[in-house]
């Protein structure tokens, strides 16, 4: 397998008709010592086109770059067309792909999150700072996209390996120490069974349990999707029952909206509440699959995975259900669920047309169950404590339990587990311990970079999924972001502009040239208001998924609430 | 079927169609650019918005399946709007270099943004570049013009069947490329030109040579392969510009080969524009009058010992002239069948392609023997890879392994393969047998051979055997490669009583039997066989034919002249004239009249009209234009010894192929980019 050819592969087809053969197989040619590093490296996994970006990722990990060569030997041992594996590698910001005529980036990356939280902390500061301080030659210094720290900004990553409240000299140490131990979860399995659990999901295997029971339960807690769209979860699963089996089940772990840290905390406090849950949505709907996908920025919450999940499969408890982990490679858009299924099937993560729905036709064209790792994570909590624990929970007339990744200008930024309904004040005041001192709270972003910037004049407004569109916002995956009156909103609003540009997949018009459009409208000293307003209305009509159409909130929010700091 | 309503107009489409369909259904054009029939859907322009009750957002027409009930208004203030605002965002980077890009006056974006766009820019900023890219001696690129509307990837990967095209990177970075800048090897990349729907992909070859509105347009059929593919012929002044494709569903929808679009510039070159008389060893410039007039003395003289060949390119009204004159004096040696394929002109079903090229589609088991559609068919080769695509399709070949652009089972090189499947001693009969409705595709690599007619025969009896030939399906069809083949059969061009085939001709003229050979358009034989023969070459190109010739007779191009074409289907199809011939070159009917005239015994025809009706007199079929029905069946082929010779495809270079391709220096340079792998780099610009 792993021996290189004698020579260069000829044709595998062709030439034996009278038309005479091409000298050289169409494209780049296959280089014997690239495709023996590459066979070496997939050994005897499976040649499967889903996995292409798993198989990209082992190039990236041992050469530090995808080289034309080794992508050209990875389409040809797996039979696919280079420009398809080009396209996918091109994709992904994790890929670095290097040509012939280029040279391949230094062996260390440091990427540096500028966004808004951390830019709110100085990452241009740390972005300059490092730039100075290190080698170019040997250590590349880039920007990245929120990598969900923003409770501890600046953050920085060096490899994926992240460095907190970072500084040149923390950073300078991380670069040094290397070889990072995936960290034990705070509870493993043993811990977890000695609290009672995986009874659950033993009651639903062993049939102790009825899935319309189970359903009820969570119906009447009124849980519903806290992946941003707030779906209701029950009524999602009764969805993709009705459709005709086989079924298969993805998490969406790709928590990359601006601000947002829930799961990542879920994850690292409790992963097998998680898992339990996920195993019980997987019995309900049937799924005899469960792919979760996993963003790239959370490494360590990889290796944990991977070492827990083989407990749960060794006790027998993903019987029922074959659990793939798949990796992310550094794309917002493929927590967009569509995109992130297109992800999972090996390919660039561009959202699908609606209809047909993931319920009906998701992953590898079968009816999908898709769920947020946090709704998974409250799963067994609900059905054991019953709904009204949970609707007990609420203010304001909102009922359940919200997790809040909140973060900015308060003292006590992090994941807050509050009421339903709750104010961003109360957030601010009750739970996160008052505003930073020497910053008077100004506004807030109550869901991400997407869900749009309200005035503090509004922070007693609920939040909760339905109760703030009517100011055109949304609490989306309750990524609360706090803005004090140092914070220019001008610059805000272009921090979020750009990191939709840099995200966008660039498959539909509004969306690739409408975000590209408006950073340099929006960087212009005085905003050319009708024309960003008619922009802005043209990528939310236009857009084909969430991200274009919830782009230019931020904007708007901005023109409506904070004209001072733009006109 | 659901009923929806468009603009209140209620309409029942059928289930699978689309809001776009719906619309055009209702008879309501809706702008697009990314949304194409034949592809698959992209919805990514976001062009074909309109409104939809219900729906607080319009919506992408072209990717939201029709329903029940649906109330769709195209044109709201809504909807307008949310078009103009695409609009605005297309032209954003969208150069505004209409004056010196080819597709001014024939762009999907010019003519959409008279309707939607703004007449000027509200945008200042510095437009994004795109560097170009290279695709080839035949796609030029100006990638800055590209709008991302992905539809040449969608034709390379779905149609073409040739990954050669991607869209690279992300977001505003987002690129159309070949991989890594190689050529698009595709014998249909052509196409792509008429796909995009702004100036980005370009034709190379006719680049800043004329803008549409100066050309004079003519609906014509193709005749660079037996498909007939329908085509129409762009002129200006007297000279052909370019050759683009006309919709015909039943042959080649809307797309052409490579060869069939760029191998025009070939009709400029190497053209015969006067008569010529060979004298003391060398063709001297002669008058019609003098070269008549030797040309009727050496027939005259030679009387039914006198053979005549056929080409390839001919249209029916000359080869029935050929047919009469050759009658006139006596003569039976005369034949179509200048590669000498065994066909059987006595049985009209043993020489079509039965089931129709549409047939493919409903076939579910297919053999091909002895032929590669890549080179001898491309947009045939289309039509298998588009059966392939629907799914469960059975399809292996006995012949050339050869690389399609669907998976293919080959079964084995030649005759031996042949008999064990014909006996039924292959598990690929049981497969034919338990089809549906099997077909055998045979091309004439299969039958040209000494074996050819033993060859037809065990086709033949495989045909009946595995059930290929039934009540309502005719599964045995017959490929082609010369577009004069299957009219020439029609007309009876084969040697009569005691006449002699084309092995037979040439064998004679070396051995002084055959004492003149007419050559009509004939350049695929090998002209050092025709001997001490006295030869006359009636054609428009200054080919083999010509080169070996005594007497030249300058005939006209497909692109000149009216004339009857029967594709490998045995459709009747009119080609137009288009251009003038050149010099003194006349319309080929008219040369073989003037020459009866001078041999004394007149034709009886003196104009186009009454050449069809004799054509019609000879066989019916030429009376029913542009329909195609299998041939009757019945008894043919010779059973006997089919040897074990491997059958070879008859084409070696796909670019080259008949006189007029292999005039046409942009043929050249397919075939030494293509074929001999001379690829330049991308930074050839």
């Amino acid at each position: 397998m792993s021996q290189a050819p004698a020579e260069i592969r000829k044709h595998a087809r062709g030439g034996e008709g009278r038309r005479k053969a091409r000298a050289q197989p169409k494209g780049r040619q296959v280089e014997p010592g690239a495709l023996s590093d590459v066979q070496a490296l997939l050994g005897d996994k499976p040649r499967q086109r889903d996995l292409l970006i798993e198989y990209l990722h082992l190039i990236q990990d041992r050469f530090g770059h995808l080289s034309a060569e080794h992508l050209a030997a990875l389409a040809y041992e797996m039979k696919l067309a280079q420009a398809e594996v080009y396209e996918v590698a091109s994709f992904y910001a994790h890929f670095d792909i290097v040509r012939e005529d280029e040279t391949p980036p230094p062996a260390q990356t440091i990427r540096v999150c500028d966004s808004l939280s951390c830019e709110m902390f100085g990452a241009q500061t740390l972005l300059k700072d490092l730039e100075a301080a290190l080698d170019p030659k040997k250590v590349r210094v880039i920007r990245a996209p929120c990598m969900g720290a923003c409770d501890k900004a600046p953050a920085c990553a060096v490899g994926h390996e992240q460095v907190f409240q970072a500084t040149p000299e923390k950073v300078k140490t991380a670069l040094a120490a290397h070889h990072h131990e995936a960290p034990k979860p705070k509870k493993d399995y043993a811990a977890y069974i000695a609290e009672g659990g995986y009874t659950l999901l033993g009651d639903c295997l062993d049939g102790r349990l009825t899935r319309d029971d189970l359903i009820k339960r969570i119906d009447d807690a009124g849980l519903r999707g806290l992946g941003g769209a707030g779906f209701p979860t029950g009524r999602k699963w009764k969805l993709v029952r009705q459709e005709k089996g086989p079924r298969l089940m993805c998490v969406n772990g790709d928590e990359g909206e601006v601000g947002t840290f829930k799961d990542r905390h879920y994850l690292d406090i409790d992963p097998h509440r998680f898992l339990e849950g996920m195993l019980v949505a997987a019995w309900v709907v049937e799924a005899a699959e469960v792919y979760i996908y996993l963003r790239d920025e959370y490494p360590e919450l990889r290796a944990m995975l991977l070492a827990e999940i083989p407990k749960v499969e060794a006790a027998g408890l993903s019987r029922a259900t074959k659990i793939h982990l798949r990796r992310g490679a550094g794309a917002y858009i493929c927590g967009e669920e569509s995109a992130m299924i297109e992800s999972i099937e090996g390919k660039r993560g561009l959202p699908r047309h609606r209809p047909p729905y993931v319920a009906q036709v998701g992953l590898f064209g079968r009816p999908t169950l898709v769920q947020n790792i946090e709704t998974l994570w409250w799963v067994r909590d609900i059905a054991e404590k019953g709904a009204d624990w949970f609707t007990g929970h609420g203010r304001r007339d909102r009922k359940g339990l919200r997790s809040f990744s909140v973060s900015g200008r308060v003292k006590k930024p992090g994941v807050v587990l509050a009421p339903a309904g709750v104010s961003a004040r109360e957030l601010v005041e009750e739970f996160c311990g008052g505003m930073l001192d020497g910053h008077v709270f100004k506004g807030y972003l109550p869901g991400g970079a997407s869900g749009g910037i309200l005035p503090e004049s509004m922070s007693d407004l609920p939040l909760d999924f339905g109760t703030l569109e009517q100011y055109g916002c949304f609490v989306g995956s309750h990524a609360v972001v706090i803005l004090s009156d140092k914070d220019n909103m001008k610059d805000v609003a272009i921090n979020l502009m750009r990191f939709f540009e840099d995200e966008s997949c660039g498959q539909c018009t509004p969306c690739r040239v409408g975000t590209e459009k408006a950073v340099k409208l929006m960087a212009k000293p005085k905003w050319d208001e009708p024309l960003i307003a008619e922009l802005s209305q043209a990528m939310t009509d236009a857009s084909i998924c969430g991200l274009g159409q919830a782009a230019a909130n931020p904007v708007k929010s901005v023109l409506k609430h904070f004209r001072g700091d733009v006109l | 079927m659901p009923k929806l309503k468009v603009d209140d107009v209620e309409v029942e489409v059928p289930a699978g169609f689309t809001v776009l369909q719906a619309c055009e259904v209702a008879g309501v054009e809706i702008p697009r650019f990314c949304y194409h029939d034949r592809l698959s859907i992209a919805g990514n322009c976001r062009m074909c918005l309109v409104e939809m009750e219900k729906s607080p957002k319009p919506i992408a027409s072209c990717a939201m399946p029709a329903a029940d009930n649906m109330v769709i208004k195209t044109n709201t203030p809504m909807a307008k709007k949310a078009r103009q605002g695409v609009m605005e965002f297309l032209l954003i980077n969208h150069p505004l270099d209409c004056p010196i890009c080819d597709q001014g006056g024939e762009c999907d974006l010019q003519d959409q943004a008279v309707a939607y766009g703004m007449d000027h820019s509200r945008y200042k900023e510095n437009k994004r570049a795109v560097k170009d890219k290279y695709m080839g001696p035949l796609v030029k690129t100006i990638m800055t013009r590209c709008i991302h509307c992905t539809r040449c990837v969608r034709f390379a990967t779905e149609v073409a069947g040739v990954e050669d095209l991607g869209l690279l990177y992300r977001g505003e970075n987002a690129q159309i490329t070949t991989y890594l800048e190689k050529a698009f090897a595709s014998e249909l990349s052509g196409n792509v030109i008429d796909l995009c729907p702004v100036g980005a992909l370009t034709s190379k070859p006719y680049a800043f040579t004329a803008r549409p509105w100066e050309l004079r347009k003519t609906e014509s059929v193709d005749v660079s392969d037996a498909l007939g593919s329908n085509i129409r012929i762009d002129v200006r002044g007297n000279e052909v510009l370019r050759v683009l494709p006309r919709l015909n569903e039943d042959v080649n929808e809307e797309w052409i080969s490579d060869k069939a679009r760029f191998a025009c510039d070939g009709l400029k070159r190497q053209r015969l524009d006067r008569p010529y008389v060979r004298k003391n060893g060398k063709l001297q410039p002669a008058s019609w009058d003098e070269a008549l007039t030797v040309a009727a003395e050496k027939l005259k003289a030679a009387g039914s010992k006198a053979a005549a060949i056929v080409g390839d390119l001919c249209d029916a009204e000359s080869m029935v002239a050929l047919k009469d004159l050759m009658a006139g004096l006596g003569a039976t040696s005369i034949d179509c069948r200048q590669d000498g394929a065994k066909l059987d002109a006595s049985v009209r079903g043993a020489y079509l392609f039965n089931a129709g090229i549409a047939g493919i589609e409903q076939a579910d088991a297919i053999l091909l023997i002895g032929t590669n559609p890549r080179a001898e068919a491309p947009v045939l080769s289309a039509r298998l890879r588009k059966r392939f695509l629907a799914g469960s399709l059975k399809i292996a070949a006995i012949g050339p392994k050869v690389e399609m652009t669907f998976p293919m089972e080959n079964l084995g090189a030649g005759a031996p393969t042949l008999a064990e499947v014909a006996e039924g001693r292959h598990a690929f009969f049981e497969t034919l047998k338990g089809a549906k409705k099997p077909m055998l595709i045979i091309g004439q690599g299969a039958l040209r051979g000494a074996n050819g007619a033993a060859v037809l025969a065990a086709v033949r009896s495989l045909a009946e055997k595995a059930g290929v030939v039934k009540e309502d399906w005719n599964g045995f069809c017959v490929l082609h490669t010369a577009a004069a083949r299957v009219g020439g059969l029609d007309l009876g061009l084969v040697p009569g009583a005691g006449g002699r085939d084309v092995a037979g001709i040439l064998d004679g003229a070396g051995r002084g039997e055959v004492p003149v050979v007419y050559l009509l358009g004939s350049d695929e034989i090998d002209t050092s066989k025709l001997g001490s023969a006295f030869v006359i070459y009636q054609g428009h190109h200054g080919d083999a034919g010509a080169n070996r010739a005594d007497v030249i007779l300058p005939g006209a191009a497909y692109t000149e002249k009216n004339g009857t074409y029967v594709n490998t289907e045995g459709r009747v199809q009119l080609g137009r004239l288009a251009a003038f011939p050149p010099g003194e070159a006349r319309e080929d009917w008219k040369i073989l009249r003037a020459l009866s005239e001078k041999l004394g015994q007149p034709l009886p025809y003196d104009n186009l009209g009454q050449v069809r009706r004799r054509l019609v007199a000879v066989n019916p079929v030429f009376g029913t234009l542009e329909e195609a029905k299998p041939g009757a069946w019945g008894a043919f082929g010779q059973a006997g010894a089919m040897g074990s010779e491997p059958f070879a495809s008859p084409i070696s270079n796909f670019y080259m192929t008949d006189p007029i391709s292999r005039a046409s220096p942009t043929m050249a340079e397919c075939t030494s980019v293509f074929l001999n792998g001379q690829a330049r780099t991308g930074t050839h610009g």
